[in-house]
């Protein structure tokens, strides 16, 4: 459904992505995980347009889509959750959802039931249904993370990426997030998850890569990189 | 006592055209962080169009039959159709460059080189002397009592103020409750994450161009008929509207107007009390205070931003 093949990446005259290539297929959670600053995000970035990659090719549903502005990528079914939530402060939770379906709302994706879709996303986050009414400002981080990857639901994309959806949670609603992963996977949403906490995400995760200075270290099913020792040393915390 | 009151409500008529051009600035500060520094001309153009146009209108066969008062109101939505499209222009000529390769000031040289050739072209097609724009409503001013005080309006500076109110309303209601005014909202939140949505922000900054433009226009038809119509009447407009958007802060409707309001009392107070020599004066002493004590205007707020 999506693939990177030998994407590389630059803030100015710093490389930050040399060469990734990599696959997510079709109702698959693949999860991409590697330390701060090795590229994870920019890899996001660079997939949904909003960083322009040097060379490479990005194919979404076998269309070149590595040139393609935000919104344009937005209208092939590309969802993003970006990092930092990036939700609209002044806009209500509501609307923040409808800014979500805009592209639904306005015709130029298919219509469906756009009120029933915001109702499953308050029943996936009940808190937002609470708040629906109030700026998305006032939320709290952990509201604005669901509201975050609800309004990228909104959109009922082919693929999502979820970056860094559990950053700065208190551990209960870091397990809340990833029920909601589990939830998401079950309803065969194709997905790719940037995460730190590399021993969850390997334990939704169908298939994963590493990700080290920019390139790909490692990839295979995540049920092999959870028992592979490097992985374990490095990203699981393990070693013992 | 009354004379108070007269000085109060011209006060608040002159304002209101203060205020809704700053709330033109506004609207494209809000989601491209630039002004059209020819706001004044935009509003001068829109009165010049206005005034071929009505003339247009009233010279026709039915011009006898509709009276300047109709012929004005049919003028009105040829006057937004150019605002529109001569906001639209601005953008695509004057910002849209200097937003793409992240100028600092590119859009300020740019804005005020296109303002001067909008004005000169206005001087070319309508002359340099100041036209006299027909009046839609009776000029003879209306004396009303309250009873402790009477005073004399003239309607057409009653007509600034409900127009001016209109319009403004008008944009907000646009932008709360429509999905494309939504829209404008997130686009001026955070642009890239708007861009996420599937929203085409270099559009919607193209269209909040636009729509200031025609705001700017209005207030010219609006102020047209009380005072001369010429290429040079948006000039110190457009400059007091701008120290009205830094009083107000860039960043809220309701300051603009209050912004406004205190500029234009102050102005028709000080002119009759103090000396017309120093109208101006006390509006810029206040611009200075603002701008030392409050740098985001008296009602402006800081970003709220999580992390």
């Amino acid at each position: 459904m999506l693939e990177l093949d030998n994407i590389s990446a630059s803030y100015g005259k710093v490389a930050v992505l040399q060469g990734i290539s990599l696959t997510v297929p079709e109702h698959q959670l693949v999860t991409l995980i590697g330390s701060n600053g090795a590229g994870k995000t920019t890899t996001l970035r660079a997939i949904s347009g909003m960083l322009r990659p040097q060379s490479g090719q990005i194919l979404l549903a076998g269309e070149d889509i590595s040139t393609l502005p935000s919104h344009l990528i937005a209208r092939r079914g590309l969802a993003h959750s970006p990092e930092g939530r990036r939700i609209f402060p002044n806009l209500s939770v509501k609307d923040n959802l409808i800014m979500g379906a805009f592209l639904r709302l306005t015709g130029k994706r298919s219509r469906g039931d756009v009120a029933g879709d915001i109702e499953r996303v308050f029943t996936l986050f009940p808190r937002l249904k609470e708040r629906h009414k109030q700026l998305a400002g006032t939320l709290s981080g952990g509201e604005q993370q669901m509201l975050a990857m609800g309004r990228a639901l909104m959109l009922n994309p082919r693929v999502l990426l979820l970056d860094e959806p559990s950053m700065g949670l208190a551990p209960k609603l870091v397990e809340e997030v990833f029920a909601t992963i589990h939830r998401l996977k079950a309803e065969k949403i194709t997905m790719l998850l940037v995460e730190q906490f590399a021993a969850a995400a390997l334990e939704v995760a169908d298939y994963g890569y590493v990700l080290e200075n920019g390139k790909i270290a490692l990839s295979g099913t995540a049920a092999k990189l959870r028992k592979d020792s490097a992985v374990q040393a490095a990203y699981l915390g393990g070693g013992s | 006592m009354s004379i108070l009151f007269q000085l109060i409500f011209s006060g608040i008529s002159v304002g209101m055209i203060y205020g809704v051009i700053a709330f033109g600035y506004q609207l494209t500060f809000a989601t491209s962080k630039t002004l059209n520094f020819g706001q004044g001309e935009a509003l001068a153009l829109g009165a010049l169009v206005g005034l071929t146009a009505i003339n247009f209108i009233f010279g026709t066969i039915w011009g006898t039959y509709i009276g300047v008062g109709w012929s004005y109101l049919l003028m009105i939505p040829l006057v937004l159709v150019f605002g529109f499209l001569q906001g639209t222009v601005v953008e695509r000529l004057g910002v849209r460059q200097a937003i793409t390769i992240k100028s600092e000031a590119g859009w300020i040289m740019s804005t005020i080189a296109l303002g001067i050739i909008f004005k000169n072209l206005a001087e070319n097609i309508w002359g340099r002397d100041g036209l006299k724009f027909p009046s839609p409503l009776p000029e003879a001013a209306m004396t009303v009592n309250l009873g402790f005080a009477e005073f004399r309006v003239q309607p057409m500076e009653l007509a600034i103020i409900f127009g001016a109110l209109a319009i403004m309303l008008a944009v907000e209601f646009f932008n709360r409750k429509t999905v494309f005014g939504k829209a404008v909202i997130a686009t001026a939140n955070d642009r890239e994450a708007a861009g996420l949505m599937g929203i085409n922000t270099t559009r919607v900054i193209s269209f909040s161009y636009a729509l200031s433009s025609l705001t700017a226009a209005f207030a010219g038809v609006l102020v047209a008929p009380i005072t001369l119509t010429g290429a040079t009447m948006g000039v110190v407009l457009g400059l007091k509207a701008f120290a009205v958007a830094i009083i107000g802060g860039l960043s809220s409707g309701m300051g603009v107007v209050v912004g406004g309001l205190i500029l234009g009392i102050t102005e028709t107070l000080t002119g009759y009390y103090i000396s017309s020599g120093y109208r101006d004066v006390p509006g810029l002493i206040l611009l200075l205070l603002v701008l030392a004590i409050k740098p985001s205007g008296l009602f402006g707020r800081a970003t709220i931003k999580k992390l």
